[in-house]
């Protein structure tokens, strides 16, 4: 009995490795919901309460914006990319259903080291036609300017130099460049990739827990679209960009800053 | 389709299903880059016999439920084939287009276009008030309009008793609504879902815009830089309401205030459906398809022609707070285009008319009515 008391608690200790590992392999669920904020509190539209870095004072009507190539990279090394509805979701601040994002898929549980997500559309994603059916379709970026979709729609209005509300459209896609004449001779990718270092972010840990639903909480800060690096002065820019690249860029630059995630547990 | 209904079920071995109607489904071939998704309720699916039942019904005049020659009222009588089922600037029974009921009294607003409606998921009128989150169920969808037409004092001046026992009392139409509905109960409902049904065939899909797109033929140099106007920001930026090659249907479907106006007094805008302050003032954007049939432009048909259009986008517009972000030019009154640019803007604008659609035979009054 003294020799077999080894071997029985080798046997134990495999069987609860593998059940550990059993345990490991259950699936989890992501549910991404999304929020939009000003100044570190929730947006509220059409009103006049907000002033920029630049001190405009400005208001946000609506904003409706794709994000896409959702990916965790786990712990272990491997990654996970929602393939969901093509791996692309649109969010729109007036329709409630666009809000949150339960992926129908099985996760692989475990310990998440980083999140990236592509703002808007990249090349390989962005193709005309591809949502024949509103509210995605009414996104539709002209051939004319570089096809596909709008990456983001930010319409409000600015108090101009003359007190007049003036109407902005925080339009962002594809850019172009033009000749002397006016041609257009090429196009310009202006998607960007947004990343939360996770491993860098103490203060944040996410986990795909087997059988469970883990909710992020995606948040957009509508106010660094105005701000670093570029300090965006609507009364240079004016009320609209789509065919202007410098102020495309520039927007973009400023918003690779504006999202920040949080995460919550199912109960 | 064929209807089951489970006449007994107390022993599973011996339920029998009775064969209580058969119809033949209507399938609507979605037309190059349309939307796939199709506003259809679940308890009207389209069938052949619905839609047939509901062409008559479009047509005779005996819906009203007025025995009176000259008060008698049909969908057809405003809505014409020839105008993309408008009434048209240039009726001899409507001047300049205005309509109006049988009593004379005018419809609150001009008519909005009456097709490619299986698209519209956000709602109908102008105002978008027929609509899906309506609380009354009587005015959610195109089956309320047969009703609500009937019943409306600057419509039909009717009432549905009248127009029920009208349409039964006619031979033909009972044994209709059997095939359609597998009995020959005259209803309002079921007049509703037939219209409605007929109603959403009306497709208009093959302008030469349509065309062009599909690769069968080439536009114009004109219609081609109007084509880059409609489409572009520094243009004359429509597509941002009104759709183009990525949304053929050419419009949104939603609402908004285009800097018409300063003073928003029409008890029957946006804003009296929502509450939203932000609504003041704004109207369903129409589909531009079949623009050149359908004058007057607007909901209260302030413009007469395609020009006096342009020239209001191009330096007429009205400032107020509540113009819609999507109008940024109201700031320098317009998209100030020039001569040049407007008469392009226009050749493609008469581009998106669909010549078969308002020839359809499919769509047009039947020959011979129930009798």
């Amino acid at each position: 009995m003294k020799n077999l008391v080894p071997i029985i608690i080798i046997a134990i200790f495999f069987t609860m490795l593998n059940s550990c590992k059993e345990k490991d392999n259950d699936p989890g669920n992501i549910r991404l919901t999304f929020e939009e904020k000003v100044d570190g509190e929730l947006l509220q539209t059409d009103t006049l309460k907000y002033v920029n870095e630049a001190g405009n004072p400005y208001m946000i009507n609506e904003v409706q914006y794709f994000i896409s190539k959702f990916t965790l990279y786990f712990n272990d090394g491997e990654f996970y990319t929602v393939k969901d509805n093509m791996g692309m979701h649109y969010i729109d601040s007036d329709i409630p259903g666009t809000k949150s994002w339960d992926i129908p898929e099985d996760i692989p549980s475990g310990r998440v080291d980083s999140i990236v997500f592509v703002f808007g559309l990249d090349e390989a994603d962005n193709q005309s036609n591809i949502f024949p059916n509103p509210p995605e379709s009414n996104m539709f970026w002209p051939e004319e300017l570089g096809g596909g979709y709008h990456y983001m729609k930010l319409n409000g209005k600015y108090q101009d130099t003359t007190g007049l509300l003036a109407p902005f459209n925080f339009h962002l896609g594809i850019g172009q460049t033009y000749d002397t004449t006016g041609q257009v001779t090429g196009f310009v990718q202006n998607y960007f990739k947004v990343s939360f270092p996770l491993i860098m972010m103490s203060s944040l840990l996410v986990d795909v827990k087997p059988g469970q639903t883990t909710e992020l909480i995606l948040t957009m800060n509508i106010d660094s679209w105005f701000a670093t690096p570029h300090t965006w002065d609507f009364n240079y820019w004016g009320g609209m960009m789509m065919q202007n690249q410098a102020a495309l860029q520039a927007a973009c630059e400023n918003g690779r800053d504006a999202f920040s995630i949080g995460a919550m547990y199912e109960l | 389709m064929i209807l089951l209904s489970v006449v007994s079920c107390n022993d599973q071995d011996n339920i029998i299903l009775t064969p209580v109607n058969k119809t033949t489904p209507y399938v609507i071939d979605i037309p190059f880059g349309f939307p796939t998704k199709l506003n259809i309720p679940s308890d009207n699916p389209m069938t052949v016999e619905g839609i047939k039942l509901g062409r008559y019904l479009f047509y005779d005049g005996r819906i009203s439920g007025h025995s009176e020659p000259e008060k008698q009222m049909s969908c057809s009588t405003c809505h014409l084939q020839e105008n993309a089922f408008e009434c048209g600037i240039d009726n001899p029974q409507f001047a300049g287009g205005k309509t109006h009921g049988v009593t004379g009294i005018p419809t609150p607003h001009y008519m909005i276009p009456l097709f490619n409606q299986v698209w519209n998921y956000s709602g109908y009128l102008w105002n978008g008030s027929v609509s899906a989150d309506n609380p009354d169920p009587m005015r959610r969808n195109i089956e309320s309009m047969t009703y609500l037409a009937i019943i409306a004092p600057h419509e039909m001046n009717s009432d549905t008793l009248s127009t029920v026992n009208t349409i039964r009392n006619i031979e033909g139409y009972p044994e209709l609504f059997k095939k359609a509905f597998g009995t020959s109960e005259v209803t309002i409902d079921r007049m509703g879902k037939a219209i409605a049904q007929f109603v959403r065939t009306f497709i208009s899909a093959n302008s030469r815009f349509d065309q062009y797109l599909r690769g069968e033929t080439q536009l114009t140099p004109s219609e081609l830089n109007g084509y880059v106007l409609f489409v572009t920001e520094e243009g004359a930026d429509c597509f941002h309401c009104h759709g183009g090659g990525g949304n053929p249907l050419f419009t949104t479907n939603l609402f908004y205030n285009n800097a018409k106006d300063s003073v928003f007094d029409d008890p029957r805008d946006r804003f009296s459906v929502t509450g939203d302050p932000m609504n003041k003032g704004a109207y369903k954007a129409p589909s531009l398809r079949n623009i050149e049939l359908t004058a007057p432009y607007m909901h209260d048909g302030r413009f007469k022609t395609l020009d006096e259009v342009i020239d209001f986008y191009s330096g007429g517009l009205v400032y107020s707070p509540y113009v819609d972000p999507l109008m940024h030019y109201i700031i320098s009154g317009g998209t100030r285009l020039t001569p040049s640019e407007k008469a392009d803007l226009k050749a493609f604008l008469l581009s998106l008319t669909d010549h078969e659609f308002v020839t359809n035979p499919a769509l047009s009054g039947p020959e011979v009515m129930p009798q």
